[in-house]
């Protein structure tokens, strides 16, 4: 058995529902913008890691691939352990001054990429 | 006038809608941002009825949809497709969230000083004496238990099933009848003594 209140609160539930299957209630375009500003805010980056893969795979294949990028790098260790320490004969043997080559040809490579 | 709150998802159609519902999730996740707006458009109509239904104010459901598809953008990474509905995770959510504005708003705002000056100026408006009603529904909801407020609203409000509700609470069928029959007659007392106090005519 309902009792009158139970009825009055019945009335009330079904006063609620109809209110918002009402006209008013739709989806709107602002919402819609505001909800995908936080989609597009939060989404997930697979594209940044990408890009800076990118960059780097980039920069290696400008220099002429990984071999090249490790022996320019040992290149480069070896230009600087002559220039720091040079053997007492490297002056007779080279003259002029081939450790700033060394330099200066990876640093152009590396300039002219990034 | 339930059937509006079940459109587009009927049982049938459920685990189609919600395997489209994942597809569009993990493809968002992926980076597909037209995925999201698809989804929205999905999702987003009904949970703002839900809110709706239960505050009673655009303003507030239309935040109460934000906020609840905001947290869906950040579990879409981890989203497990095999292990939840997204319109399950959104009922529960746009639920909990809106219990949580309804305890709030009673908090900051009780309702007998609005009311009253309502009543006094223009009681003679059926407008705004059904608009009284519902907002003191709306209060006594927002002072049941919080379990009973999801209850009464998924099960009243919604026109969801026990079932569908067990699934979206995550209890037992036969918990949520015990919390929607508790919910009920703790709204209908609470009604009653504000219907008292005011004098409202049923």
């Amino acid at each position: 058995m309902m009792t009158d209140r139970e009825k009055a609160l019945d009335d009330d539930l079904a006063a609620a529902r109809s209110e918002v299957a009402g006209e008013g209630w739709e989806m709107s375009d602002a919402l819609m913008a505001r909800i995908l500003a936080d989609a597009a805010a939060e989404m997930p980056r697979p594209s940044a890691d990408a890009g800076r893969r990118g960059l780097w795979s980039a920069l290696v294949s400008t220099l002429g691939g990984w071999p090249a990028v490790s022996g320019l790098a040992a290149a480069t260790v070896a230009g600087i352990w002559l220039g720091a320490a040079p053997p007492p004969a490297l002056d007779t043997f080279l003259a002029g001054d081939p450790v700033s080559i060394s330099f200066t040809t990876g640093l152009d490579v590396l300039e002219a990429d990034g | 006038m339930m059937e509006g709150s079940r459109s587009g998802r009927a049982p049938a159609e459920t685990s189609r809608e919600a395997a489209e519902d994942a597809r569009l999730l993990a493809a968002y996740a992926a980076g597909d941002l037209s995925a999201a707006r698809l989804l929205t458009a999905r999702l987003a109509p009904r949970a703002l009825a839900q809110a709706g239904r239960m505050l009673g104010d655009r303003a507030e459901a239309e935040d109460v949809v934000q906020e609840a598809m905001l947290r869906l953008w950040r579990q879409a990474p981890e989203w497990r497709s095999g292990e939840a509905k997204a319109s399950t995770w959104l009922y529960r959510v746009v639920a909990n969230l809106s219990t949580d504005r309804l305890r709030a708003r009673r908090r900051q705002a009780p309702i007998e000083d609005a009311e009253r000056i309502e009543d006094s100026s223009e009681s003679a408006s059926d407008r705004l004496q059904q608009k009284a009603r519902l907002a003191a529904l709306r209060d006594a909801l927002g002072g049941l238990p919080e379990r009973q407020s999801q209850a009464v609203a998924l099960r009243h409000l919604e026109g969801l099933g026990n079932e569908q509700i067990a699934e979206i609470m995550d209890i037992n069928v036969r918990a949520v009848e015990s919390l929607t029959a508790r919910g009920k007659r703790a709204l209908v007392a609470a009604l009653a003594r504000r219907k008292d106090e005011l004098g409202f005519e049923e």
